[in-house]
Order: structure tokens, then C-alpha cells, then sequence
């Protein structure tokens, strides 16, 4: 199976995205599933794009609203595969309600978040997980405020699949695997440089280390809470360390399971019921 | 013969019920009923009051004088009394609700077994409510007049009711709603039959979500409808423009209250036509229906449905808290048509997009694809015209015509009878149906409308260049509905 298009890309020349499409791809391609039981959603960013260069149906959405998009789509047919393509403006700023509840709710997708720390199509002004002192030029004061740890907010949300991964193939490829295995919600974050806005956060590729060959126990929440703490999204020059890999998993009643009316739905899901 | 029962007391003394039962009752009598319900938005006291009106012909509203006034509470009289027919009745003392319904309907002269067999329905508190109904019913001296049954087939209709039925008759597969008065009986109605009938009933974080989440489920072919007021509206707008790029089929029901913001949420207005007309930013097709009673409700879900599934297209039915939650007796039986599920899972887009749903910036493109939201509002045009757009009622080519539309239209038909006016009723806001301009013409024009701006006053003049003389314009802005008697006295006014 091959889920390219022909689009040519518009990212700029060596963007991290590159690398989250090339996993996103080996990872969907080797799935066994058929390209007409996967679905796409996207916010609006940079990221966004990744909507146009997947063969896949769906919808590219609005700014911030992968979430409930995604679980509409669950609803109205809980046999696809359902992946959610978000940034950090859309995840944590303009959608975060949606991304709390989507945790709450524990339906059955997965929603990515390319985390570059800036809204990079709108040229770089802070998000929520911007680091303290950036400025842009809508900012020459400087950021004033700590960013948010998702990763944490995603555990006390009662997310039953937290990871985090570095925008590099191999990683994108292997914990989309994992999520794909798991039944009910997904929240996996990549750190996703822009090298135009935010090139310092290059060097995470560095820094980095493997929660799982490290013996983190995912399932142990008490381990996760404390894993999250290691890195906070601000020390972004520091030496310390960040940890990736599945914070934490466990499994958790899913949504969709939930409601006798979709138990009995066909492939086709409501578009199968003759009325 | 046209009389006024009104019931008042504290919120959670139930007066609700007492209405609900004697109007099945006269219902199953043949006689026609109108019951409204005003409340305010508190949980326990307060006041609030129900109205019933009933007739042995066809009516549609209720009157300002009272007949009987069932007083609950002390509060009750001191408000309502000075409206008081001369000979009038009033009810009153420390008694059970049922009590009240027994001397109720001993004034009508029903029989007892007429009260017991609501009673037996109601199935909560029997044994109670049958003492307390008897010791009422032994009391009560009076009468005012006789109910004999008419041998006449009426069914006692709601509005909201009438959309969840209509949705229902439709193919809905999901509701999503977040709770918001007076959309709320729709979900709750709905959230009830879900097993039942098979379809699924949401309630999403916030409006937002429940407009994203609608076009979600409608890009899987699934057939949606999603409900709110005027607030929650607003929180859909963006959403409502994404469903208008990307081509899904979305049934939008609007309740109506007044606003701005919070406004009064629990009274009536008609403030919310130009937003439901020009909600979303852009320029896409989408069409607005405006029932004017419970059978009306039905029948304009169901061609929301039709026309959303058809043209995949946002379709808005737009309500109001007075026809939402009141009841009416009517005879007709509902046309509904069938609609197909029109819409494959494929590549949608809220940015302009390629036929392949490729996002796209080509000027061509741009221009094509405004080009096909222009057509299908040609083509939504078009085939609306095989629709009952509009209706007359009243003298035909009287020199007087009174234009409205939505639950005005109750009042209106009451105000009307034996004047020299034609009434005309809109229900298809958008498209709107130019062709009224031949009964406009030369006539002398009276605008109703439940709000301060004559929205629909606007519309006819940007659609017909006809305007409408300020001194014409009957409008109530004080989030209650009009009455029909003295609606009567403000027509009359008015007519050459
Ligand atoms: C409602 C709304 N507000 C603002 C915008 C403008 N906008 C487009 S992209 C974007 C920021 C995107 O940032 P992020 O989600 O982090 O994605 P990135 O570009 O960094 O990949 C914004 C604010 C919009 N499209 N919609």
C-alpha cells in the first residue's frame, strides 16, 4: 500500500514534518488496514498540511478542532481508524478544552500533536508551551508566562495512552504502532522543531533519552507523574534531559463501547442503516 | 365559545400538570386547546403560570381576560386578579394541585371518569391524587358551561415534540446538543427514544464541539442534527461556514429567546433571523425554515433534512421558546417526504480545495468552486418553489394584508377572525420566496413580529423592495408572546 499523493510539499526546506510524514507513513502503510478504514483529520498550521500530502479521507479542519472532528467521526462510524493531526496553538491554545475532554471521554483515536513551541504559520509568536524571555515581533517584551507540561495535564486528564516522541522517523513509525494497538484514546506529543522560529529546540535531538529502555513502567501512573516533572518545556537551552516514549498506558472503558447503538453498527456504520 | 383557564403558582408546585391533564382531556372531547407556559429561570418558587385556552373551533393562542384563575399560591392572585373576566372564577385556598383539577373540571361539567382516567395515565401518586381530585370535585358548586363531546379527531401537539418526530421520521442517526433553553425538550424528547428508534443522542463539551463533532459524523454519511439557542449559536458560527465549504449536511435546530447575550431565557422573541440568515463568515448556501406551529415543525425538520442531505448544504430550522413549549390542537396530518444519505466518506476541506479535497490557492479554483455554491443556491431556489414556501389565510385580495412568520402566526389566526385582512406566512426564510411580491403590491401592509428591529420586515424589503410603513409594524419586544384579543385591537387599528 502506498498512501502518498502528488501534492508537492509547501514545509520549508528540511522541516521536522518531514520526518513525522515519513513515520506516520511506514507506520500506517505496514498496519494491515485498508486505506478506506483510516481517517484523517487536521487543525491549521504548518502541520496541517500533513492532511493534503496522505491519501486518506477526512477533513482538514479548523484551528483547534481535531478533537471533537475526530470523535464525530468514531460516532458516526466506530470501525475506522481515526488519527487527529494537531500543532500546539490548535491542541493547547485555541482547542484545549477539546483536548482535556478527549482524554476524559477515552474514544477510540489517536491525536498527535507536532509541538514546535511557536504558531509557526502565523510566523512565530508564542503558544502555550513557549518557553519564558522568547519574543518575536508581536512580543519584544518578551514571554512572561510558564508554559504548560501537556504531558502532565494529559495524565491528569485521565488519558489512558501518554507518549512523547522526538520528530524523527523511527520513533513517529514505532509509537504510532503501539497507539494503533491500543483501544482508546491516544495522546502522543512530538517535539517538532521549526527551524525558522524556534531553532533551539534542534538540540532536543540530543537530549533526549528512552523512557522504556530506560525500565519506565508505563503502567505505573505514580512513575508517569514523576517522569513528567523531568522536563518542563521552559529549560529549552539547559542540559537537562527530556524523556520519551509512553509515559504511562492502561486500559480504561472505551466510549464507543459504551453505547449498545453503536455496538450494532456494520462497516459502513450509520451510512449502512436503511431506515 | 372561547374561554381562559390560568394556573399559577411557585416553581415545583406544579401547575404544569394540572394544564397538561385538563387539556388531554378536552382534547379527547374534540375541543380545540391552546397551552402556553411561562416560567422564569429558577428551580424552586418564584412565579409561573400556564395558560388554556379552549374553544369548540379551531384557535391558536391565548386571551389577556381570565375565566378561571387556579391560584396556587397567594403571589398567584395578587398578580393575576386584575385580569379577571367580570364574571370570572377564582380557585384558590391550601390544596393539593389535584384537588384544583377536580373542582376544574366539575365547572366544565366532565365527568369524573373523564379526571380519573388522566389520573391513571399519569400513573405517579394515584391513590393521592384520586382523594384529593374527588374532594375538589365534590366542592365545586359551579359551572360554567357544559363540555359535551364534539366526535372530532384532534391531536394535542407540542413544538418540540413535532422537530424530534420530524427528526426522527427523517433517518436521524445522531443529535448532538448542549443544553440551552428552550432547545432543551428537543434533546431531552430526543435523549429518550434513542434506544427505540435506534439513533444516538450527544452532549459534547460545548457548542463547538457539537458542531465539530456533527460534521464529523457527517462526512461518514451519517445523517445529523444538532440543537441550540442563541448563545450556542453563536459559539457554531465558525463551524456552520466550515460545513458550508466542505459541502456536509448538517440540520441546525435554533430556539429562539431574547437576547443579547443571556438576554431572558426562559421568555420568547423572534430577534434571531438575521443571524440564522447570515451566521458564519464567507459566502455559502444554506436555507432557514421558520415553522409556525407544531405540524409545521414536523414537516420543515423533515425538509431540512431533505435539503441538507440533497444539496450538502447547512440547513437551520429556526424556532422559538412559544411555539418550542407550548401545545396546540391540531387536525392536520403532516406531510414527510424521504431523503436519501448523500454523503461518502472522501477528502474534505475547510480550505478551498481541489476536487480531490486537496487544499488549494489557484485562482480558478477559487472562482470555480464559488461558482458551484452559487449554483446550488440557484438550483436550492429552484426546487423550494415545489415547496409550500408561504401560506395565505384570512379574506383573499382584501385591501389589508398582515405579513409575519413563525409562532406569531397563533396569535395572528385567533386576532383575524371576521377582520378584512388577509394574513400571510412565511416559512422559508432563505431562499426566500420572491413571488410574494404579487400579494404585496398596492396593498395596505401590517408587519407582526416578536422582536424591536422587523427583521423580517428587512428581509422584505432587501427581497422585494417593498417597505413597510413604521406606523404598520406591530411589534412586541417584551419576551412575551402576543395575545390574540388584544393583538385584535392593534390590527383593527390599522386596517383601511
Ligand atoms: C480561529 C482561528 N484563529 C486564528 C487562525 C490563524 N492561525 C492559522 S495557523 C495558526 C497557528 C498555528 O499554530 P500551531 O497550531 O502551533 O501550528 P504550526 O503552524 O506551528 O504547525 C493560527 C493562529 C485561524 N486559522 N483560525
Amino acid at each position: 500500500m502506498n498512501i502518498s499523493t502528488n501534492v508537492k510539499s509547501t514545509w520549508c526546506p528540511g522541516c521536522p514534518n518531514f520526518m513525522i510524514l515519513a513515520g506516520v507513513k511506514k507506520a500506517l502503510e505496514n498496519s494491515g488496514k485498508k486505506q478506506n478504514e483510516m481517517v484523517i483529520v487536521s487543525g491549521i498550521g504548518c502541520h496541517a498540511k500533513i492532511f493534503d500530502y496522505l491519501n486518506l479521507p477526512g477533513l482538514n479542519s479548523l484551528h483547534g478542532r481535531v478533537p471533537p472532528v475526530c470523535f464525530g467521526l468514531k460516532m458516526g462510524n466506530p470501525n475506522l481508524s481515526v488519527l487527529g493531526f494537531s500543532g500546539d496553538g490548535d491542541a493547547y491554545a485555541e482547542g484545549l478544552e477539546h483536548t482535556i475532554h478527549s482524554a476524559r471521554y477515552n474514544s477510540n483515536w489517536i491525536y498527535i500533536v507536532h509541538n514546535n513551541q511557536v504558531f509557526s504559520l502565523t510566523t512565530g509568536q508564542p503558544t502555550p508551551t513557549t518557553e519564558i524571555g522568547y519574543k518575536d515581533k508581536t512580543t519584544p517584551l518578551g514571554v512572561k508566562t510558564f508554559p504548560l507540561n501537556p504531558i502532565k495535564l494529559m495524565l491528569a486528564s485521565g488519558a489512558s495512552f501518554v507518549a512523547r516522541v522526538f520528530a524523527d522517523i523511527q520513533q513517529v513509525e514505532n509509537v504510532i504502532k503501539e497507539a494503533l494497538k491500543h483501544k482508546g484514546f491516544c495522546f502522543i506529543e512530538i517535539l517538532q522543531p521549526c527551524l525558522i522560529f524556534h531553532p533551539e529546540t534542534l538540540k532536543y535531538k540530543n537530549k533526549i533519552y528512552d523512557l522504556q529502555k530506560s525500565g519506565h513502567k508505563k503502567q505505573d501512573f505514580q512513575a508517569a507523574m514523576k517522569k513528567v516533572e523531568e522536563f518542563d518545556y521552559n529549560e529549552i537551552k539547559s542540559d537537562t534531559k527530556i524523556p520519551v516514549g509512553i509515559f504511562y498506558q492502561v486500559q480504561k472503558p472505551i466510549f464507543e463501547e459504551q453505547f449498545p447503538q453503536l455496538q450494532k453498527l456494520g462497516p459502513l456504520g450509520w451510512k449502512g442503516i436503511k431506515r | 365559545m372561547r374561554y381562559n383557564i390560568l394556573f399559577g403558582g411557585q416553581a415545583g408546585q406544579g401547575p404544569n400538570i394540572l394544564g397538561e391533564i385538563l387539556g388531554e382531556a378536552l382534547v379527547k372531547q374534540g375541543y380545540y386547546v391552546f397551552y402556553s407556559r411561562d416560567y422564569q429561570s429558577l428551580i424552586r418558587g418564584g412565579h409561573n403560570f400556564n395558560v388554556l385556552t379552549f374553544s369548540d373551533s379551531p384557535i391558536h393562542s391565548n386571551d389577556s381576560k381570565i375565566d378561571v384563575l387556579v391560584a396556587l399560591d397567594e403571589n398567584t392572585k395578587k398578580i393575576h386578579s386584575t385580569k379577571m373576566k367580570k364574571e370570572g372564577i377564582i380557585l384558590d385556598g391550601k390544596h393539593e394541585n389535584m384537588y384544583f383539577a377536580g373542582r376544574l373540571f366539575k365547572l366544565l361539567c366532565l365527568d369524573f371518569e373523564t379526571l380519573n382516567q388522566e389520573l391513571r395515565e399519569l400513573k405517579k401518586k394515584y391513590e393521592e391524587n384520586l382523594k384529593n381530585a374527588k374532594l375538589g370535585y365534590e366542592e365545586e358548586t359551579k359551572n360554567i358551561c357544559h363540555v359535551k363531546n364534539q366526535k372530532n379527531k384532534i391531536y394535542f401537539l407540542n413544538g418540540s415534540k413535532e422537530i424530534s418526530q420530524g427528526a426522527i421520521e427523517s433517518g436521524l442517526d445522531v443529535y448532538y446538543a448542549y443544553p440551552m433553553t428552550p432547545a432543551t425538550p428537543v434533546l431531552r424528547e430526543l435523549a429518550e427514544k434513542q434506544i427505540e428508534k435506534n439513533y444516538l443522542v450527544l452532549e459534547p463539551e460545548n457548542e463547538i464541539a457539537v458542531i465539530n463533532s456533527a460534521i464529523g459524523s457527517a462526512i461518514t454519511g451519517a445523517k445529523v442534527m444538532i440543537g441550540t439557542s442563541g448563545g450556542g449559536f453563536d459559539l457554531m458560527t465558525e463551524g456552520l461556514s466550515m460545513a458550508g465549504i466542505a459541502g456536509v449536511p448538517l440540520v441546525v435546530y435554533l430556539a429562539q429567546r431574547p437576547g443579547p447575550a443571556s438576554g431572558v431565557p426562559t421568555y420568547t422573541a423572534q430577534g434571531d433571523l438575521n443571524i440564522a440568515r447570515h451566521a458564519g463568515h464567507g459566502e455559502f448556501p444554506r436555507m432557514v425554515l421558520a415553522p409556525g406551529d407544531p405540524i409545521e415543525c414536523r414537516e420543515l425538520t423533515n425538509q431540512a433534512f431533505y435539503f441538507s442531505q440533497k444539496y450538502k448544504i447547512p440547513c437551520i430550522v429556526l424556532n422559538d421558546k412559544h411555539l418550542a413549549e407550548s401545545f396546540y390542537s391540531l387536525k392536520e396530518i403532516p406531510k414527510i417526504i424521504k431523503s436519501q444519505k448523500t454523503i461518502s466518506l472522501g477528502k474534505f476541506n475547510s480550505y478551498e480545495s481541489t476536487s480531490e479535497g486537496i487544499s488549494t490557492e489557484d485562482s480558478k479554483r477559487i472562482e470555480k468552486n464559488n461558482i458551484e455554491r452559487l449554483k446550488k443556491v440557484w438550483d436550492i431556489e429552484k426546487e423550494a418553489e415545489k415547496f409550500i414556501q408561504y401560506k395565505n389565510f384570512g379574506k383573499k385580495n382584501s385591501k389589508n394584508l398582515i405579513v409575519s412568520w413563525g409562532s406569531t402566526k397563533g396569535a395572528i389566526l385567533d386576532a383575524i377572525q371576521g377582520l378584512d385582512t388577509e394574513f400571510l406566512q412565511i416559512l422559508y426564510m432563505e431562499p426566500f420566496p420572491k413571488e410574494i411580491l404579487k400579494f404585496l403590491k398596492n396593498k395596505n401592509i401590517i408587519l407582526i413580529e416578536n422582536n424591536a428591529t422587523a427583521q423580517l420586515g428587512q428581509l422584505i424589503t432587501e427581497k422585494t423592495g417593498i417597505f413597510i410603513e413604521d406606523k404598520n409594524k406591530i411589534l412586541r419586544f417584551d419576551g412575551r408572546p402576543f395575545l390574540a384579543d388584544e393583538l385584535n385591537l392593534e390590527v383593527k387599528k390599522r386596517l383601511n
